[in-house]
């Protein structure tokens, strides 16, 4: 299946809960609402998507949002498995709150605790919601934000000068 | 003994912490909780938190982030070129899969494409590393099961390979090989030659480890129906790479969206319907095989195209006379300052590649700066990491190694 | 004068206690603990296609290597953790490797009865077995002491392993006596005159034998109790310097004093060598014998490392109860044809 076909299945499929269709390279990309994010997950799994490839976030603090975008493919239909969908929402930056996906596909479970403990993004409903890689400390921090600068140090510093 | 050992929550370290939004849960008290932790001769850079009944395991959860080496914050700050190099390192074992992906992306992002040459240089590598990797995994897997021989046999020969690749790129493990639009290095002349003998040596050599290992009647009674994976549940888990060939999907991004020159070569995706620990291996050395027959394919190829270029043409009219003077003579390509802060016109891209371990994506996020806004990679361990959760209770304590072994997990990819 | 110094000497030398537990015992077990350590390395390393022990005595083959290892043990620092219970820490070792060596204070290794260690052989080969069931239980005592899960762990299955392989062991070592209608080992050694092994005539029961040698001490295929990758040593975790020296080398020696037990009931002892009278002739030769065909049996044991994996804890008790265990009673079956058909 070509992306522009994918794209015009999501347009009959979705109808008025597709608020974009965009092309990039490599993938397809749809932008939802969040109250509707849990009906377009299910509606797309019926149409063959059966797993997750990646959960990722995006922080745009200029426009101050977060997008979190799923990358989903399907194993099981010869058809879909050559292209990859993205399915994005767009979060205000200030309370990132969503429905969690895991009720539909259960391999975002991981993906989404790293999107909580990187971004700072709850999702609502995920069975078991806590830091995957970093220790609490750091999570608090919201660490991939970009408003986290780390501050870099050169190598001397602390060292007295020992020539003249 | 003095204190009792049972623990009360999952992660003692979260006692009292509570981040907005987190769950934490109470374990019952007859379960017996066990660390297999970092400090571990069998569990690698990660932890496993066990909880027994018996000899019979309950529940199990990972632990990971060890080795979390901040590797896309780190992409954000370095200009488009530096993050190849650190990329890398999240499998050094398997150095070219990794970052070929990222490559790709760019490339896309850029509208070039490599030439012919370049594209077969990649793959050769590519295949070279495959065999590394698998052979890695298999000699790990062996010392978990505490065969040693086919630990000490599979890192022997796997230094065939590195030093193929090491007279190819010039280093062991760390290639640094693509760059977008082409490849470092052009091969040596007795490349061909060499190639050809190290193919036949590794074609003897998996008869003997067919009698030794793959046969061996302990390991098979050991291997066989442990950790059956079926064909609905590897869909749902999302699990990739050799795991899921094994449980009966056909599905190998070479074949799927092929990259690179893969959809001019004549290999097969070894399947098998099983899904247990030995299906496993056995699709890890059928795939070896099937690398072989790349390499053997790759280098006739190369022979028979000399003295093509390996960079694009337009590139190649911008070096400068001393650098075409370097490219002529020695193969090498330098990369001109202007390289290191070079601008990617704004888009967003998803490449991927299949490594010996299974599918990498890669998300790249470009603004039109000299540094990527965004880049997001999924490794195949990082979603092989579900088989800890969802696979192993119900299972004895020692199919652990088992299990573990034969997913081939590696920490520092899965942590990034 | 010198000859009479020397006759002495050899007497002395000659004394059954002293010669048949501290120099056979403890001083044999130890060189061929060491000489067995030092084998299974090589075969391991020929097999696995690199050298193995080398550098510190190149013309003996790395022999000097274990040498070593044993005075670096003796010289290390032994740590001992807060949480252990030290009384049970300590002794245990020093204990399991006492009470390994003591069968061998109930054998004969010669015909004459001056040659003896205690006064009468009648039951020697009840008594050594009994006194081979001792040592596996204080392993358990080992797990308990250590005070940790893995320890725990460990040397819960070695009581599993216990239960399942003792009473394969006994059975099978049991299978001569039934041939000969004597427990006494001096009369089975007899009767083996002068090729008559058991090996030969009762294969299955030396089978049994083996494999039963094989799973009480933890060798290959069945390296349970220790298996490094799931319990990190099992009941041997926390040990280090002389103790750990003590548990490690334990496994050998116990595989030297029942293969000292094998070699004498079932190869033949020291068949088809007639002892002549006196010490030399009469004793200390044929004990070297007996030590030389315990050595073979332990080396091949020692080769199996090589080659195979680990079983899985309810395998490999599957494999004694449902393989082990018939065998030996299979063995002991035949055993009582052979006395019946006076074939001994």
């Amino acid at each position: 299946m070509k992306p522009e076909e994918l794209a015009e299945l999501l347009k009959n499929t979705l109808g008025g809960l597709a608020k974009e269709v965009t092309l990039w390279k490599g993938y397809v990309e749809v932008l939802v609402d969040v109250d509707s994010v849990v009906t377009v997950a299910n509606k797309l799994k019926e149409l063959g998507f059966d797993h997750v490839k990646s959960v990722t976030a995006s922080d745009y603090p200029k426009e101050s949002k977060i997008r979190v975008t799923y990358h989903v493919s399907s194993y099981l239909r010869e058809d879909l498995a050559k292209v990859i969908l993205g399915l994005s929402v767009d979060l205000p930056r200030d309370n990132p709150v969503m429905e969690s996906l895991t009720g539909v596909w259960r391999s975002s479970e991981f993906q989404e605790r790293e999107v909580y403990e990187f971004f700072g993004v709850t999702f609502r409903g995920h069975p078991d919601l806590r830091p995957l890689l970093l220790i609490p400390e750091l999570a608090e921090k919201k660490v991939l934000r970009k408003d986290f600068i780390v501050k870099e140090e050169s190598i001397y510093e602390g060292v007295p000068h020992r020539y003249q | 003994m003095k204190e009792s050992p049972i623990g009360t929550s999952s992660g003692g370290a979260l006692e009292g912490r509570r981040l907005e939004g987190m769950i934490v849960r109470k374990v019952e008290r007859e379960l017996y909780e066990v660390f297999i932790g970092p400090q571990h001769p069998g569990s690698g850079h990660m932890r496993i938190i066990v909880r027994l009944d018996g000899d019979v395991i309950v529940e199990a959860d990972p632990d990971i982030g060890y080795v979390h080496r901040t590797m896309e914050k780190l992409s954000e700050v370095r200009e488009w070129l530096k993050p190849i190099p650190l990329l890398e390192r999240m499998t050094i074992i398997d150095a070219c899969n990794v970052t070929l992906p990222y490559v790709n992306a760019l490339e896309k992002l850029m509208d070039k494409s490599p030439p012919p040459r370049a594209s077969y240089l990649r793959v050769l590598l590519c295949e070279i590393n495959r065999i590394a990797s698998h052979l890695y995994g298999m000699g790990i897997f062996g010392v978990f099961l505490g065969h040693s021989t086919i630990y000490m046999w599979a890192f022997g020969d796997r230094e065939v390979f590195v030093e193929l690749a090491e007279i190819l790129t010039g280093a062991r493990l760390t290639h640094t090989y693509p760059i977008p639009g082409g490849v470092r290095r052009d091969m040596p002349q007795d490349f061909p030659e060499m190639a050809r003998r190290a193919v036949r040596y590794m074609r003897r050599r998996l008869e003997e480890y067919r009698k030794i290992f793959v046969d061996n009647p302990v390991i098979v009674k050991r291997l066989d129906g442990v950790g059956v994976i079926s064909k609905s549940k590897a869909a749902e888990l999302g699990i990739v790479g050799p795991n899921v060939r094994a449980s009966g999907i056909k599905y190998d991004v070479r074949l799927v969206e092929p990259y690179e020159v893969y959809d001019e070569l004549d290999f097969e995706i070894p399947v098998f319907e099983e899904g247990d620990s030995l299906a496993r291996t056995w699709v890890r050395v059928e795939e070896i095989k099937q690398s072989l027959n790349i390499i053997e394919q790759a280098v006739e190829w190369l022979e028979r195209h000399k003295g093509e270029h390996i960079i694009p043409v337009e590139d190649y009219n911008k070096l400068p006379k001393l650098h075409k003077e370097v490219y002529e003579k020695t193969g090498r390509v330098k990369l001109l300052p202007i390289h290191a802060s070079m601008k990617i016109p704004p888009g967003k891209a998803l490449a991927r590649g299949e490594m010996g371990r299974g599918e990498i994506v890669y998300y790249v996020e470009s603004d039109g700066g000299t540094t990527p806004y965004r880049v997001r990679v999924v490794t195949p361990s990082a979603r092989n990491a579900m088989v800890f959760k969802y696979i192993i209770p119900g299972h004895r304590l020692m199919d652990l190694p088992a299990i573990y072994g034969s997913i081939d997990y590696f920490p520092p990819e899965s942590d990034r | 004068m010198i000859g009479v110094v020397l006759e002495t000497l050899l007497y002395i030398i000659a004394y059954p206690p002293l010669w048949q537990v501290l120099i056979v015992g403890f001083a044999g077990a130890l060189l061929v603990a060491m000489v067995a350590i030092w084998f299974e390395r090589k075969a391991a390393a020929r097999v696995q296609r690199r050298i193995g022990p080398y550098w510190a005595s190149p013309r003996l083959g790395g022999f000097m290597t274990i040498v070593a290892d044993m005075i670096r043990y003796v010289t290390q620092q032994v740590i001992i953790p807060f949480t252990v219970d030290r009384l049970a820490f300590i002794v245990t070792p020093v204990a399991v490797l006492v009470i390994t060596i003591l069968p061998l204070a109930f054998v004969p290794l010669s015909p004459h009865e001056i040659y003896w260690p205690v006064a009468s052989m009648e039951y020697s080969l009840l008594i050594a077995l009994a006194l081979t069931t001792l040592p596996p239980l204080l392993t358990v005592v080992l797990g308990w002491a250590s005070s940790n899960k893995f320890s725990v762990i460990g040397s819960l299955r070695e009581s599993y392993v216990i239960t399942a392989y003792e009473l394969v062991a006994i059975l099978a070592l049991l299978a001569p006596a039934a041939a000969t209608l004597s427990f006494n080992i001096a009369y089975i050694v007899e009767a083996q005159h002068p090729i008559k092994w058991f090996a030969i005539l009762n294969p299955l029961a030396f089978l049994a034998a083996f494999l039963a040698i094989l799973m009480s001490t933890s060798a290959f295929p069945f390296e349970i109790p220790e298996s490094e990758h799931e319990v990190v040593a099992g009941p041997y975790t926390e040990y280090s310097g002389i103790l750990y020296a003590l548990n490690m080398g334990g496994g050998y020696i116990r595989r030297f004093i029942y293969a000292m037990l094998v070699a004498l009931v079932f190869l033949g002892g020291w068949a088809p060598y007639t002892p002549g009278s006196g010490p030399l002739t009469g004793f200390i030769v044929p004990s070297l014998i007996v030590l030389i065909k315990a050595c073979l049996i332990v080396f091949a044991m020692s080769f199996l490392r090589s080659v195979y994996g680990r079983y899985r804890l309810d395998q490999a008790l599957d494999a004694a109860w449902r393989l082990a265990l018939p065998l030996a009673l299979l063995g002991l079956g035949w055993s009582i044809v052979l006395a019946y058909v006076n074939l001994i």
